[in-house]
């Protein structure tokens, strides 16, 4: 009935020990930033403990679409996506508690919510260097990244792909007080100008500038409908993730209307690079 | 029906198995945690710091007095800043202070003050003067 010939139980655990050394190098390698951010180590107790449960939750189901789309190893089902997070969220767990030991930052005598709520944070960037270590890691065989590709190729695909690279980048600098301070300094004339430059750089990056796995404009769509579909809802999806990110950090919380809507754009501006960049390399 | 879109079942490695049953566990216990906290919805409870000597030194020219910010509450303060006046009566004789980053909820920080007059021939008054919501 098995055609196939599986490969010895002993030669795929090897294999797959390979791949979570490679989460656990691509964890250090997209978190080491955030681990070394003194924002990040408070972040973790004054978050409102209900967004930071949420966020973690939203965060373990981009794992499992990122899975999909290529985790450290190639799945069938999605019962198999759902086992790569849990082992991506394994390595980022032990990975950022590491970390922050070696650093000095988790001592003993603290108390466990301070040591969860700084750990689950860390986590957060951790998971997403471990699941796509495999993909940026690794030479990855071409039959398999046909598959993928063509999953990738969805209309939906590409816009989840967008969402988790504008969440990434906008977890990235969201924790720093210096998000605030440029909203603070910018005029709204500047502002205006950041969304043009966002919008240009989302189109530039995925469609004109020639890099590795870079787009053609979909045949029989004239420019101005893929800059709509593609561009134009990618920044969409950049703000909307800004305002999220901003949110859980609790940084919306009492701020005018109008200086949440610069602080949004602020942000949305590495969004945008991150969505335009989850396009070309996951 | 049930049958054919059953494919042969791919078999995962037992390590795969075992680190996503790792990650089960920290995920759920470290969510657990952080729900805890999440439903006693103590995070916005004004903070209540009290602040005790745990010990003094001769520090160069003068003395120092450990000590420690117990936060009794749930809500974290930021920018705590604790003062140590020595008397003699009710004269006082010298002031020291200090300023705690981050003071989390149910937490403990430690921290000096520096004296010149020796601690011990006089009476201490610790406490903490105010705080900044992060």
């Amino acid at each position: 009935m098995n055609t196939r010939t599986h490969p010895s139980p002993e030669t795929s655990n090897r294999a797959y020990a390979v791949g979570l050394a490679r989460a656990f190098g691509g964890a250090l390698l997209f978190a080491l930033p955030l681990l070394m951010t003194m924002e990040m180590w408070a972040l973790g107790f004054y978050v409102h403990p209900g967004r930071l449960l949420l966020f973690l939750a939203l965060n373990f189901l981009v794992l499992v679409g990122l899975s999909r789309f290529g985790g450290f190893e190639r799945t069938a089902s999605l019962f198999e996506d759902v086992l790569d997070a849990l082992a991506a969220i394994a390595v980022a767990i032990i990975a950022s508690a590491a970390i922050l030991t070696l650093f000095g930052i988790l001592t003993w005598d603290m108390k466990l919510d301070e040591i969860a709520g700084k750990v689950a944070i860390q986590a957060v960037p951790c998971s997403f260097g471990a699941m796509l270590a495999r993909k940026q890691l690794s030479g990855g065989d071409t039959s398999d990244d046909e598959i993928q590709a063509e999953r990738t190729a969805g209309y939906a695909g590409q816009l989840f792909l967008m969402l988790a690279g504008a969440l990434f980048l906008a977890f990235n600098v969201s924790p720093t007080e210096e998000m605030i301070l440029i909203s603070y300094m910018m005029t709204p004339w500047q502002a205006f100008l950041l969304i043009l430059a966002s919008i240009a750089v989302l189109d530039g990056f995925v469609y004109a500038l020639g890099f590795a796995g870079q787009r053609d404009r979909p045949q029989g769509i004239s420019w101005a409908s893929s800059f709509v579909r593609f561009s134009l809802v990618g920044y969409g999806i950049a703000l909307l993730v800004s305002l999220y990110v901003l949110w859980t950090f609790g940084r919306s919380d009492g701020i005018p209307m109008a200086q949440l809507a610069i602080t949004i754009v602020v942000l949305a501006f590495p969004a945008a690079l991150g969505a335009a960049i989850a396009r070309l390399v996951v | 029906m049930a049958q054919s879109s059953k494919k042969a079942p791919p078999r995962e490695p037992l390590l795969e198995w075992i680190s996503a049953g790792i990650g089960l566990v920290l995920t759920l216990g470290i969510m657990a945690v952080i729900g805890r906290e999440a439903l006693r919805g103590e995070t916005h409870e004004p903070p209540a710091i009290e602040v005790v000597k745990t010990a003094v030194h001769r520090a160069g020219t003068g003395f120092v007095v450990e000590v420690k910010a117990i936060n009794h509450s749930g809500g974290t303060a930021a920018v705590v800043e604790v003062e140590g006046v020595l008397k003699d009566g009710e004269t006082e004789v010298e002031t020291a202070g200090l300023t705690f980053d981050y003071v989390p909820g149910h937490a403990e920080r430690r921290g000096g003050l520096f004296f010149t007059e020796d601690p011990a021939r006089h009476t201490l008054e610790l406490r903490p003067l105010g705080y900044q919501r992060p």
